[in-house]
């Protein structure tokens, strides 16, 4: 009976070896193809990098309305080469995955370009939602500084957190994943933040509120009062 | 407001002159009280005004009225009457008065005027005298442009002293003392020259750098004093970033004009300042100061994106003086301005927030001009601006380097 488990044990073993030295060869050639990838798109960054500073890109991107400081680095330069690099490893990836088995792959594929749309709408609510949220944080954060409000680092900080929130919450629908449960777990979240604002302004700290608007309402006034100062 | 805001009466009345020596705009909001029926505040004044300037034959007027029109049976003096509506939620009532400077000089450009004068300050403050003022070195002396002087007190006109006038100065190498007017006098020839250049910008921008890059002549006039529309402190910003922006704009269109100006000199002036009544008031510096501190805390990430790292750390060094000892140094707030054109010009951040985030630090000079001239009488006040003017002077070759070299490392 010993003898019957040991033989079952090594054949057990000599089939899981054999299908491991199966996949060695797609595996080599999935890393081979990586390697290539990886050095082809060192190559064409550095060529990209090259021809973009020679014709002075960021500046013209800049001029042309691109504000630099919503790139890697400040440089649009940088997040053109590293877009194109990183595409040529997806491509590579793409390659060495093919090396495994022929139906895998163009499963996969198929199932990668059902996907794709919902990934490139989650990555463009994701980038605008991202701009979007610096935006209005800025925005928020100069005019509430120019009100004199104490809080105003406060306030560009919620305005990003909400913006960038609702952002999320959309890629993460586009992309399919936990369904219900996000839009749910938004709502709870946004509901709660605009209740806990109302209970804040209506009822718990109203006269914290009352006493804060006052100081600002007094503050303007103060400064109306000094009517020697004209600016024109 | 274009031409065909104005209506098609008045259109066929200039027509019908086949035109006009004179175009004066009298652009400040009149109130009921000073239109009455069929008559005008605005009509003695000029007529007074033209008694003045006997080589004027005829005059047509271009006023701001409201809803009354202006109706005169005296074909000399044929009257353009424009509404003003109250500016919409999108316009300022400074983008209104922009918009009815170009109307004033699109109809200028229509009947072929010899010369137009443009009247913004309030009627309590502008005169008769003021029209004959501006309008004499034109049609008499050849003059292109005539720019006013006014009587002020140390407390006024502060954003002209500060930025305007010395970096218009510094510039265009004139040392004009009110660089955007608002009242000015202007030869056809210029007015042509405005609308052409800047057919949609703000022309009250591009008056005096228009007058500055071609041949024209300049000249100033003293107008007395000049009554200031209460401040609304709410809206600085929205002010600064209206009349900054124009004038940003302006440097960069200008920019190998000015490059290559050198110095300043001093232009021809007419009449003499009047007297000043007593400046008595004392202006409490602590709010503007605690703008500038509370600016000092938040926005130093987005004045980090154009001003270099050594002005930011003298702001810091500023930020932490005692309320008395707050100086800003000249040559900072000069950095600043030139560093926040330039910031403009390369559109390191949305232009906006750039000329709103101006606030504080403009909050700041203020406070320390104020300091500074507490106890001042006039010749100090005007040495100290005039060393304002120097330092803008002195610094501009920083400003004529980083313009050209932006990217160079710059401590």
């Amino acid at each position: 009976m010993w003898e019957q488990v040991r033989q079952a044990l090594s054949h057990s073993m000599i089939r899981m070896l054999s299908q491991l030295a199966s996949l060695l060869p797609g595996i080599i050639a999935l890393v081979a193809a990586l390697l290539v990838a990886a050095l082809f798109a060192w190559a064409l960054a550095i060529i990209l990098r090259r021809s973009l500073a020679g014709i002075d890109f960021d500046r013209r991107v800049v001029q042309a309305g691109f504000p630099a400081e919503w790139s890697p680095s400040k440089s649009p330069t940088l997040l053109v080469t590293r877009a194109v690099a990183w595409t040529v490893m997806l491509v590579g990836f793409l390659v060495g995955i093919s090396a495994f088995d022929l139906d895998l792959t163009s499963q996969l594929v198929a199932r990668l370009f059902n996907y794709l749309p919902n990934v490139l709408a989650a990555v463009v609510v994701l980038i605008a939602g991202g701009l979007i949220a610096r935006f209005l944080a800025r925005s928020v954060l100069i005019g509430a500084v120019n009100l004199n409000l104490q809080y105003a680092r406060l306030l560009s900080i919620g305005v990003k957190w909400l913006v960038t929130v609702l952002a999320v919450t959309i890629a993460i629908e586009h992309l399919g994943i936990g369904g219900g449960i996000i839009r749910l777990a938004f709502g709870i979240l946004f509901g709660g933040i605009v209740l806990a604002l109302a209970l804040a302004v209506g009822l718990g700290s109203k006269e914290l509120v009352s006493r804060s608007l006052d100081r600002e309402a007094n503050k303007a006034s103060t400064q109306n009062v000094q009517e020697p100062i004209g600016h024109l | 407001m274009e031409l065909d805001a104005i209506a098609e009466p008045e259109l066929e009345r200039i027509a019908k002159l086949g035109g006009a020596d004179l175009v004066v705009g009298v652009l400040y909001p009149q109130r009921a009280e000073e239109t009455n029926g069929t008559g005008n505040a605005v009509l003695p004044m000029i007529r007074e005004a033209l008694a003045e300037l006997p080589k004027v034959a005829r005059t047509v007027v271009v006023c701001n009225n409201g809803a009354v029109p202006i109706t005169t049976d005296d074909e000399s003096l044929p009257v353009v009457s424009c509404s003003f509506a109250p500016p919409g939620p999108t316009e300022s009532p400074q983008q209104r008065v922009f918009s009815a400077y170009r109307t004033v000089l699109k109809t200028g450009g229509q009947i072929g005027a010899r010369g137009c004068a443009f009247i913004v300050s309030p009627s309590q403050s502008a005169t008769h005298h003021w029209i004959s003022r501006l309008l004499q070195p034109v049609l008499e002396l050849g003059f292109d442009l005539v720019a006013p002087r006014y009587t002020r007190h140390k407390m006024e006109g502060l954003l002209n002293r500060s930025i305007l006038a010395p970096l218009h100065r510094a510039l265009y190498g004139q040392q004009l003392h009110n660089p955007m007017g608002p009242d000015f006098g202007l030869s056809g020839k210029l007015a042509q020259r405005v609308l052409v250049q800047a057919p949609r910008s703000n022309p009250l921008a591009s008056m005096a750098s228009a007058a500055a890059s071609g041949a024209f002549q300049i000249c100033e006039t003293h107008l007395g004093a000049r009554i200031q529309e209460s401040t609304d402190w709410t809206n600085l910003s929205s002010l600064l970033a209206e009349v900054l922006g124009p004038v940003f704009l302006e440097i960069e269109k200008q920019a190998s004009l000015w490059q290559s100006l050198r110095g300043s000199r001093p232009l021809p002036a007419f009449g003499s300042s009047g007297p000043l009544s007593e400046d008595g008031q004392t202006v409490d510096t602590r709010p503007m100061i605690e703008s500038f501190h509370l600016g000092a805390q938040n926005l130093s990430d987005v004045w980090g994106l154009f001003l270099p790292p050594t002005t930011l750390l003298e702001l810091r060094k500023l930020s932490r003086l005692p309320a008395d000892q707050f100086r800003m140094p000249d040559e900072l707030w000069v950095r600043i301005v030139y560093d926040f054109a330039l910031g403009h010009r390369l559109r390191t951040v949305n232009r906006d927030h750039l000329l709103r985030s101006i606030t504080p630090l403009y909050l700041g000079w203020i406070a320390s001009y104020a300091l500074e001239m507490a106890a001042a009488g006039p010749l100090e006040v005007e040495s100290g601006l005039e060393r304002l003017s120097r330092a803008y002077e002195t610094n501009k070759a920083y400003l004529v380097s980083r313009w050209r070299w932006p990217d160079r490392f710059n401590p």
